[in-house]
């Protein structure tokens, strides 16, 4: 996207036109803000594939509504960009106040875009209590997401970091690099397969590759320079072609999402697939969805990880409370409760060393469960690349693979 | 066409003659006027308009952007196999069976199994329907691991295949159903069982009866079905994503994820697809129209040949095959459905769960109770609103042909199908967009309103035939025996209509149910209902949860069946010419 004067023009005088509509609500102490949040209800926008996250949603929402006196309504979507859009047609309709959506989960692309769109509550979370207790100097995703600044309009909610998951039954030695994976997929011709971009994790899974083969890594940090583009991810493409062919259906037909690769990995028409939570392995074979041979693996050098968000619109109407919930959901308690992977095993953002005693035995007594690496075998977290390499490969990709 | 809608509303506040005149008229004003704005605002962004985004100069770049995009002739394709595949496939389908199969035992099954047929959402059977042909799937754990030796699934391409088959397949299985419920409701309209007899006399076959003497009658009672089933079909989005091809997937779910893409810049190429869609349905719909033409323009020059004879003569026995087919795939589909939503573990090769458990269903229970209330709500007021504007409009019809007067707004009724011949897509983002600058949208107002929208057609569609060939004797009867004419309408008329119209509100309730994208954009999140939850769902992985949240949705819609069915029979129980 060049610089454009006059759309940076538009975007500052529609910032400051909003902060002028918020300064009183801004203004307040976190007390007031508890004290207004009382009686509101909170419209929560979020994925609602999980009955697993779903029922921890709900749990929350009875705890503020007990101790805050605010209703929270979970609006489950299917796709997150839904929300987007409407927020999109309320700005297009003129509805600066007033909005549908109080709250959102969201990150990475989606947080860019509505930030660039100024679709977003000005910087807030500063205000939050529990927010001193984020790990933001050894998590540096929760300050840049997808490398944008998140300048706290966002509040941090869990971390991600992508683990494979492999069917240990029939894997006994699973894969520690690209190359690796390769050789396997070779050996077990149509066993492995990555979701189809755009789809995020697809996405994800050609970052990593790309991250681990290309020698030019740091240029990946900066804007995409379309010059150097075919030079860097050459190594990619190589691969890649070399991949297909050996993947589930011959590369013919991708799975849609993750979600189609753990039914596929239940079914045994796959050995290995993907995740962003690396407790979901653990989570899944506690619910019966996974079967016990079910194990978690990364690659050498690293991951990919991120952190995800919960956001509130420029136009929610009940942002008092919104605030109240997402500083609720950064509670230690809250935090704890999430990371436990017999509820949901959604990895903390809170640094255990800010936290009293009494707030660490929360998380001590949590055991990791049967599938999960600990901290240290999951090794280092790669952070995401610059947003616009995301649109330049995935573009080349569909050019590539889609047809 | 702003005329049209002057003399519309002129004529309807003039209806001192007639009162009747009003419905027409308010008809049309629900579907008219926010479809056509719907269109507008949705297209307003394929031409570079979209203020929220800062954008407002006219372009062509979305289109650009759209005919050059590396996945487009590939969607495509997709799009066009299975959307006229599945549509001509289907017609063929039902009226085969219903050629071969008229007035025998299985003919009488496939009538009773028609409610619940209809009552298996799309995306239910889809989810059934996939884990049926699956490599890992139910056919293949029958013969797996003996006698075929699988231990492992095999590694072919069955669901989800790049050529569009078992998406294809889906709708096939999907649609007949439906075309079959109006191949029923068409032949009580005509003389079938006199002219078949009359036939024979003459020693035609029963193929030859069927394509010389009732098709051609037949057929105008199915010509907006099956455009309907088309024009659904190309642009279908659940099913495409469940069953679907998937380098590229079809041109639908290409413009469904456009619009929700994070890039926001990628909301120009959506409209611009979304026009594109628009465009593909109509030349489809045209081609169907010319097919039909030159169809019926040979038809009609053999029809008089005197051949008794045909030579597909042969192929009648394959009539009950294919309906047992048909039968067979929904009844499997919805057992699979039955086990997931019990199942604890079912992994490849077991042909039934490895572990049994109700907990699916008991923790789902308590979240069920609201979205169940919201949906079934919401279906019982649109389709009350529903059929007073349909009956409301067959009355006026039939005053009008009484007194041979020819009104515009009685011939611009075909407009109340729009809905069903516009794809979704391109005109719900602009229905949005209306809303909110009205500060409309998420009240029940509007969430039903919408809902008419889509439940009014079928409504129409169903009904129609059966009102259309009511003996209007018996009013008269009702009416010279002294009673004045609303009291014999309501009394007379509408008693003995009961079922037809019980009916077809439960096509209309099945339909309002079953609405997703509608609720999810004129409902701003307000509404949970059990289709939004289990789409919802349906984008996780957990297929136990998915299947509770799907039978809840059939039976949801089953009951509303079941009560048109039992209703009546308690109603009528004395009286035995009204039992059939």
């Amino acid at each position: 996207m060049a610089y454009c004067p006059k759309r940076l023009l538009s975007i500052v005088i529609v910032m400051l036109t909003i902060m002028l509509n918020l300064a009183p609500a801004l203004a307040r102490d976190w007390p007031q803000i508890i004290a207004a949040a009382r009686g509101q209800t909170v419209y929560f926008n979020g994925w609602g594939g999980s009955e697993v996250i779903n029922r921890y949603i709900s749990w929350a929402a009875g705890q503020v509504n007990q101790r805050y006196g605010i209703t929270v309504k979970h609006v489950k979507v299917a796709d997150i960009g839904d929300v987007v859009s409407r927020i999109l047609a309320e700005k297009s309709g003129g509805r600066t106040s007033g909005g549908s959506v109080d709250l959102m989960w969201i990150n990475g692309e989606n947080f860019h875009a509505m930030k660039d769109n100024g679709l977003l509550l000005p910087p807030y979370t500063q205000m939050f209590p529990n927010y001193r207790l984020v790990d933001t100097e050894n998590k540096v995703s929760t300050l840049f997401d997808f490398t944008v600044p998140v300048d706290n309009q966002e509040s941090p909610w869990g971390m991600a970091q992508l683990v494979f998951l492999y069917d240990s039954e029939v894997v006994n030695d699973p894969p520690s690099t690209m190359a690796e994976l390769l050789e396997f997929c070779k050996d077990h011709k149509g066993r492995f397969s990555y979701p189809a971009p755009p789809d995020f994790y697809g996405t994800t899974f050609i970052k990593q590759a790309l991250l681990e083969l290309t020698g030019e890594r740091e240029l990946l940090y900066k804007p995409v320079d379309i010059g150097k583009f075919d030079q860097v991810t050459a190594p990619l493409w190589v691969f890649l072609d070399a991949l297909h062919p050996h993947l589930w259906r011959g590369g013919k037909a991708q799975p849609k999402s993750a979600p189609e690769m753990k039914r596929l990995l239940a079914d045994r028409e796959i050995f290995i697939s993907l995740s962003f939570n690396p407790a979901e392995a653990s989570n899944a074979i506690a619910t019966g969805e996974l079967p016990e041979s079910i194990r978690t693996y990364v690659h050498e050098g690293g991951t990919i990880g991120n952190t995800h968000f919960l956001a509130i619109p420029f136009n929610s109407s009940a942002q008092e409370g919104a605030m109240v919930l997402a500083d609720f959901l950064l509670s230690p308690e809250a935090q704890a409760r999430k990371s436990d992977p017999s509820i949901w095993g959604d990895p903390t953002v809170l640094a255990l060393a800010k936290l009293s005693p009494e707030q660490r035995t929360l998380f001590d007594t949590i055991s990791l469960g049967v599938a999960s690496l600990s901290p240290e075998e999951l090794g280092p977290v790669i952070l995401e690349p610059h947003a616009s390499w995301v649109t330049a490969i995935e573009k080349e990709w569909l050019k590539r693979y889609s047809k | 066409m702003a005329e049209a809608l002057f003399k519309i509303a002129v004529s309807a506040m003039s209806g001192r003659r007639n009162r009747l005149k009003i419905f027409p008229a308010l008809t049309l004003a629900v579907f008219l006027l926010p479809i056509l704005v719907g269109l507008l605002f949705t297209w307003a962004p394929a031409f570079g308009y979209l203020s929220a985004a800062g954008s407002n100069r006219f372009s062509l770049e979305p289109f650009a952007t759209l005919l050059h995009h590396p996945s487009l002739p590939g969607a495509l394709r997709s799009t066009f196999i299975s959307g006229i595949g599945a549509s001509l496939m289907s017609l063929g389908l039902a009226l085969w069976i219903a050629a071969t199969l008229y007035g025998s035992r299985l003919w009488s099954t496939i009538e009773l199994s028609l409610a619940p047929l209809l009552s298996l959402p799309h995306a239910a059977f889809a989810i059934g329907f996939s884990f049926l042909i699956a490599p890992s799937g139910w056919l293949i754990r029958s013969v797996s691991p003996f006698p075929s030796g699988f231990t492992y699934p095999p590694d072919w391409t069955t669901n989800g295949d790049p050529w569009a088959i078992s998406l294809t397949l889906t709708m096939l299985f999907k649609e007949t159903p439906f075309l079959l419920l109006m191949i029923f409701s068409g032949l009580s309209r005509l003389d079938v069982r006199r002219t078949i007899w009359v036939g024979r006399s003459l020693g035609y076959h029963r193929l030859r009866i069927w394509t010389r003497l009732i098709i051609p009658q037949l057929y105008p009672m199915l010509r907006l079905p099956l455009l309907a089933v088309l024009a659904y079909s190309l642009s279908v989005v659940d099913l495409a994503y469940i069953i679907g091809p998937s380098l590229p997937p079809t041109l639908a779910v290409l413009i469904d994820r456009w619009f929700h893409d994070p890039d926001i810049s990628s909301r120009f190429v959506g409209a611009a697809g979304a026009l594109l869609l628009l465009l593909v349905t109509l030349a489809c719909i045209s081609s169907a129209l010319v097919l039909e033409y030159l169809i019926s323009k040979i038809a009609s020059r053999k029809i008089l040949d005197g051949r008794r004879k045909s030579p597909f003569e042969l192929l009648v026995g394959s009539g009950s095959f294919y309906a047992l087919i048909l039968l067979g795939v929904n009844v499997l589909s919805l057992t699979a459905l039955m086990l997931w939503s019990v199942a604890h573990s079912w992994r490849f090769p077991h042909f039934f769960p490895a572990r049994f458990s109700f907990s699916n269903w008991s923790t789902a229970l308590s979240h069920l109770l609201e979205p169940v209330f919201v949906s079934a709500l919401a279906a019982f007021l649109s389709c009350l609103l529903a059929i007073i504007l349909v009956v409301g409009c067959f009355e006026n019809e039939q005053n009008l042909a009484r007194s041979r007067i020819d009104s515009i707004s009685q011939r611009s009724l075909w407009i109340i199908y729009l809905p069903l011949l516009i794809p979704q897509i391109s005109f719900l983002f602009g229905i949005q967009v209306l809303l909110i600058i009205f500060n409309l949208e998420g009240s029940w107002g509007t969430l039903i309103w919408i809902h008419l929208v889509f439940v009014l057609p079928y409504v129409f569609l169903t009904l129609a035939n059966t009102y259309r060939s009511y003996d209007q004797r018996y009013s008269y009867v009702g009416t010279a025996l002294g009673a004045r004419p609303l009291r014999s309408f309501f009394r007379v008329k509408l008693i003995m209509l009961t079922k037809p119209i019980l009916f077809s509100m439960a096509v209309g309730f099945g339909v309002s149910i079953a609405q997703y994208l509608p609720t999810l954009y004129v409902g701003a999140g307000r509404f949970a209902t059990i289709t939004t939850e289990t789409v919802s769902l349906a984008s996780g992985s957990d297929r136990r949860v998915m299947a509770v949240y799907a039978l809840s949705q059939f039976l949801l819609a089953l009951t509303g069946f079941l009560t048109a069915i039992v209703l009546p029979a308690i109603m009528f129980r004395n009286r035995r010419a009204m039992q059939n």
